[in-house]
């Protein structure tokens, strides 16, 4: 589902930092991709969950579409607490949770200025040390984590090697997606999936696809339209 | 199959529910922000008062046991999900309020171990005086405790922490009580048909026609294995042996035992396997100290049961027997 990214012309005439706008935009993006894709993570959970992590999705997609339209949130920091915090306050069980950590933690590490590659890696790599303190889960355990930890550690590359902010994205969503995807030749481990065990095999997990939707997003915001194909419709 | 439930809008089902709730008890119980079930006339505050959350759906629990006796605060999630951390730590705001202090009982689910986590420390951040106590007594999850789930012995850990505390013990006591009483008890689940997620219109697992599975947990997360349906003695025979196998029971030692239906299997179903769990209690020698058997958690349409087991010492027994008023549990 939505991992059969084609990625080309990077967005014309952006710059090397990321604006509050901009953060706004790709959470927007983000948000639309869990909205469109949500029955199918329903179905997704169904085979190990109780088949509504889509109707949790769909519910965050909400709150982080309200966060990005406040316009009282005028830095990166205070978009990201406004969106953790709303998206705490989603009944979503495990995955809400984990979500709403992630945000909070990448608040965390943000400020008040434009952000550039450097900080990008920082502001993800926090929120996901946020995400590693709720859960013990790890890559490898069939949940969210095995799809988010190769696309922070994409954006770190990414960073290192100084390429440009679309690059970086492209690069977290086509690692977040091939993350996604190594989940199905794995037995969950954690979370309520792993009462279902070796049935889980063959199956994406549904946490590590919404959080492919989400790098997919974030991508999308940076890239020109009609450029992507969301696949696996 | 379409769905046949009696429900207007699905994104509307929860706070209906809470509304009618509210409506039918209106001396017992009242509703906050659409989510937290409280008390309609709260305890002083110098006695300890008792919080959990958990996803709805599952009526009467665990909303239906906020009264005198039991829960002080009940944060309702979405249908079958934990609400969202910052409503629990709202309730415990309110919990705390006029410097009271306060346990969180806590079934043992990722979601809602995750929102209670994110609470607890949000909650100690503002200095709030909050403990919290696991239930995890599912047998089905295997030796080690963190994957066993919290299923209806929610219901005896509520009634005796939610004693001790309307007596006045400290919230040190309550917790030793809470903990005593989850170490004491053991579960195990059988299904035999399954429910339609309300939300979605879909089953929430598929079961065959001649099948029943051991160790299904609350959402219809798989057991330990399906097998050919067996009669209501021999399905009671060896989820009781496997119950005392984890939890020795010498002749003598003082039971509790809960029969809890899954919300479409029938009283009629319930009291034949209670039965059965009776005699071969008696025939061991052990002693049938108390019993419940009725609905105290359910999974919408979803046949089959919960049999729980608890060894009760004398102050337990005594927790047990106190009074208590809520919507769904009366003792004077």
């Amino acid at each position: 589902m939505g991992c059969s990214l084609q990625y080309s012309v990077p967005y014309q005439g952006m710059t090397e930092r990321i604006s509050t706008a901009d953060l706004k935009r790709m959470f927007s993006e983000a948000a639309r991709c869990l909205r469109d894709q949500h029955q199918q993570l329903s179905q997704l959970d169904s085979v190990a969950g109780d088949g509504d992590h889509g109707v949790a999705m769909l519910r965050t997609a909400e709150q982080v579409e309200a966060a990005a339209q406040d316009e009282s949130s005028q830095s990166p920091r205070a978009f990201l607490r406004d969106s953790g915090g709303r998206v705490l306050s989603v009944d979503g069980g495990a995955s809400t949770a984990l979500l709403g950590a992630f945000l909070t933690g990448m608040a965390d590490a943000a400020g008040e200025s434009d952000l550039d590659c450097e900080m990008l890696a920082a502001i993800f790599e926090s929120g996901m040390n946020a995400v590693s303190k709720q859960t013990r889960a790890r890559p490898g355990d069939k949940t969210m984590v095995d799809a988010l930890a190769p696309a922070v550690a994409a954006i770190r590359a990414a960073a290192v090697s100084g390429a440009p902010v679309a690059d970086t994205l492209q690069q977290a969503a086509a690692a977040a997606c091939a993350g996604a995807e190594s989940t199905k030749a794995l037995v969950a481990r954690y979370g309520r999936a792993k009462f279902q065990g070796e049935k889980t095999l063959g199956h994406t997990d549904a946490g590590a696809a919404s959080m492919a939707l989400l790098f997919h997003g974030f991508c999308l915001a940076f890239t020109a339209q009609g450029e992507m194909d969301h696949g696996g419709h | 199959m379409r769905m046949k439930k009696f429900i207007n809008e699905p994104g509307r089902i929860v706070p209906e529910l809470l509304e009618g709730l509210a409506l039918a008890f209106p001396d017992k119980i009242c509703v906050f922000g659409g989510s937290i079930v409280a008390r309609a006339k709260a305890k002083s505050a110098d006695r300890v008062r008792l919080v959990t959350l958990g996803g709805s759906g599952h009526e009467p629990g665990l909303s239906g046991f906020v009264g005198e006796g039991m829960l002080d605060y009940s944060v309702a999630g979405d249908i079958f999900a934990a609400p969202g951390a910052l409503k629990v730590v709202e309730a415990l705001r309110m919990a705390c309020g006029g410097g009271a202090k306060a346990l969180l009982v806590v079934l043992n689910h990722p979601g809602d171990v995750l929102s209670s986590n994110i609470a607890m420390e949000a909650a100690r951040r503002e200095g709030l005086a909050v403990k919290m106590v696991l239930t995890h007594e599912d047998i089905s999850g295997g030796p080690n405790l963190e994957d066993r789930r919290g299923l209806v012995g929610f219901l005896p850990v509520y009634k005796v922490a939610g004693a001790a505390a309307e007596q006045g013990a400290s919230l040190d006591e309550c917790l030793e009580i809470a903990e005593r009483m989850q170490r004491n008890m053991r579960t195990l689940a059988v299904a035999v048909r399954t429910a339609t997620h309300p939300s979605t219109g879909n089953l929430i697992f598929e079961l065959g026609e001649d099948e029943m599975e051991i160790g299904m947990g609350q959402h219809g997360e798989a057991g330990t294995g399906r097998m050919q349906l067996k009669s209501a003695d021999e399905t009671a025979t060896t989820m009781l042996e496997m119950l005392l196998d984890d939890l020795p029971a010498s002749a003598g030692e003082k039971l509790l035992v809960l029969v809890n239906g899954a919300g479409a299997t029938t009283l009629m179903e319930l009291l034949i396997v209670f039965r059965r769990v009776a005699q071969i209690l008696r025939d061991k020698g052990i002693d049938l100290a108390r019993s419940a058997v009725g609905e105290f958690i359910t999974t919408q349409e979803q046949a089959g049961f919960q049999l729980m087991i608890a060894r009760l010492d004398e102050e337990l027994l005594r927790l047990w027997d106190a009074p208590c008023n809520t919507p769904f549990l009366i003792r004077v």
